[in-house]
């Protein structure tokens, strides 16, 4: 299951102002309106669906994503009711957003003894244990939108670890529902973290990206560099730990005793552009460009 | 030589995609729609079947037969079932008195539900299957409807200019 609502740069307050006091007009009782009835086709489809998967093992495909499109509207709705995102939600089972998605991989086949246990005792090893959690988290996920309104009107910004734990109540509560709703066999988790690593990520790609890589990025890159041995040639260190096309050819001729303590470059940012940029024709970001010349060269 | 130019061939088993299987059998399922939307009234089932086929109808040849199939079939039985209700109504505010009539009524409808029930879930078995199965009188007259070439279909029509 992959759901994701998109963290905006930046958020309108007029739109915060009017979902505030007018959304129950005109988002929340059209979409309820419209959702009755399709919750009611729902729960027809998944009463067949029991029997499908009772008899057949199956989740018939065509139910099964009618149930994810009317999911995947409820996340569309819900993202503009917590204020999560702003956008006028689209109606209709095949609507899409471009801040929130919902995907959920159809399952070939269900597990027709966990189906028996999810209708006979699922509300005991689900239901209840996890409404017991979620009062708690959701008591303080209200407080973090209610502070979260706040932020939006006078910033403009919805702060991240706010949006990540409201997301993350919706993502909770959905894996309940599509548990229950007999579409997965796997037990829904105690947390509203992302699968697959996804979750609300900033949409765009600007600016705020050179001040996150000051700190958290040189770790991973930091072990590979130590081999290289073409550092020695040019006068400066030449930092660069991306280097890794060719790792194990060279080692050999090169005893490893100095490279080692001279490397350990992390504070990458500031050498880059005044030392290597002379060499190569442009400083982009690929590693492998300077090593093209440097072949080319002799020959 | 006829026959064949009338109706569409029919797709055998192998032919049929899971998916389409599916489709269908869950048309002769719609009978538990009232009983799953919580709300035990027969026009609640004919409505899902109807609303079933309105969105089915153009998947396949072989699911909108199946859709149109149920929801025909479906048709005798939620009358019947529409008649008992208003009956039992009348007589529970006005009458309060249970005639020979009404029982027999009461019969008939049970013994056409039963026989509805058997028959739609032997339909929808073989329809999972890949496979047709005719009601008595609507299973000829859907597969009229969705096999039969129509005269539309088959005359080619053309673009003229004025005065011709």
């Amino acid at each position: 299951m992959k759901l994701t609502i998109n963290r905006q740069e930046s958020y309108s307050r007029g739109e915060l102002l009017l979902r505030t006091l007018f959304g129950v007009f005109y988002i929340d009782l059209p979409h309820m309106f419209c959702l009755a009835f399709v919750g009611i086709w729902s729960s027809i489809l998944t009463f067949i669906g029991w029997w499908s998967i009772l008899f057949t093992g199956r989740y018939p495909q065509s139910f099964f994503e009618f149930q994810v499109g009317m999911y995947r509207w409820n996340v569309r709705w819900m993202a503009r009711f917590y204020n999560l995102a702003d956008g006028y939600p689209a109606f209709g089972i095949s609507a899409t957003d471009d801040h929130t998605d919902f995907q959920m991989a159809y399952p070939e086949s269900l597990s027709r003894g966990k189906l028996l246990l999810k209708t006979f005792f699922g509300i005991w090893y689900v239901i209840f244990p996890h409404i017991f959690v979620l009062i708690f988290v959701s008591l303080w996920a209200s407080l973090q939108r209610f502070i979260a309104w706040w932020a939006v009107l006078f910033t403009g910004s919805y702060p991240e670890s706010m949006h990540e734990f409201n997301v993350g109540l919706i993502r909770w509560t959905m894996r309940i529902n599509l548990y229950m709703g007999f579409m997965t066999d796997d037990y829904p988790p105690f947390s509203g973290r992302a699968d697959d690593g996804e979750g609300s990520v900033p949409t765009p790609a600007p600016a705020p990206i050179a001040e996150a890589p000051a700190a958290p990025p040189p770790p991973p890159a930091a072990p590979e560099p130590t081999p290289e041995p073409e550092p020695t040639p040019e006068p400066e260190p030449t930092p660069e730990p991306e280097p890794t096309p060719e790792p194990e050819p060279t080692p050999e001729p090169e005893p490893a005793p100095e490279p080692e303590p001279t490397p350990e470059p992390e504070p990458t940012p500031e050498p880059e552009p005044k030392a290597e940029e002379p060499a190569s024709d442009d400083g982009g970001d690929d590693a492998g460009a300077d090593d093209e010349p440097k072949e080319e060269k002799p020959a | 030589m006829g026959y064949k130019e009338e109706y569409h061939p029919l797709p055998q088993p192998d032919e049929v995609t899971i998916r389409e299987r599916e489709d269908a059998m869950g048309a002769y399922m719609m009978m538990f729609a009232a009983m799953a939307a919580g709300l035990p009234l027969p026009i609640i089932n004919l409505i899902a079947a109807i609303i079933y086929y309105y969105i089915n109808r153009s998947k396949s040849k072989f699911v909108h037969f199946h859709s149109l199939h149920s929801l025909l079939a479906q048709l005798p039985t939620s009358i019947l079932n529409a008649g008992l209700i208003f009956w039992s109504i009348r007589i529970w505010l006005f009458d309060w008195e249970l005639s020979d009539y009404f029982i027999g009524y009461i019969w008939m409808v049970v013994f056409a539900n039963l026989l509805y029930f058997i028959f739609s879930i032997v339909a929808a078995v073989r329809a999972r299957r890949g496979r047709f199965f005719y009601f008595l009188f609507f299973g000829r007259y859907a597969y009229e409807v969705v096999y039969r070439v129509k005269e539309e279909a088959k005359s080619v029509s053309f673009n003229k200019p004025p005065g011709s």
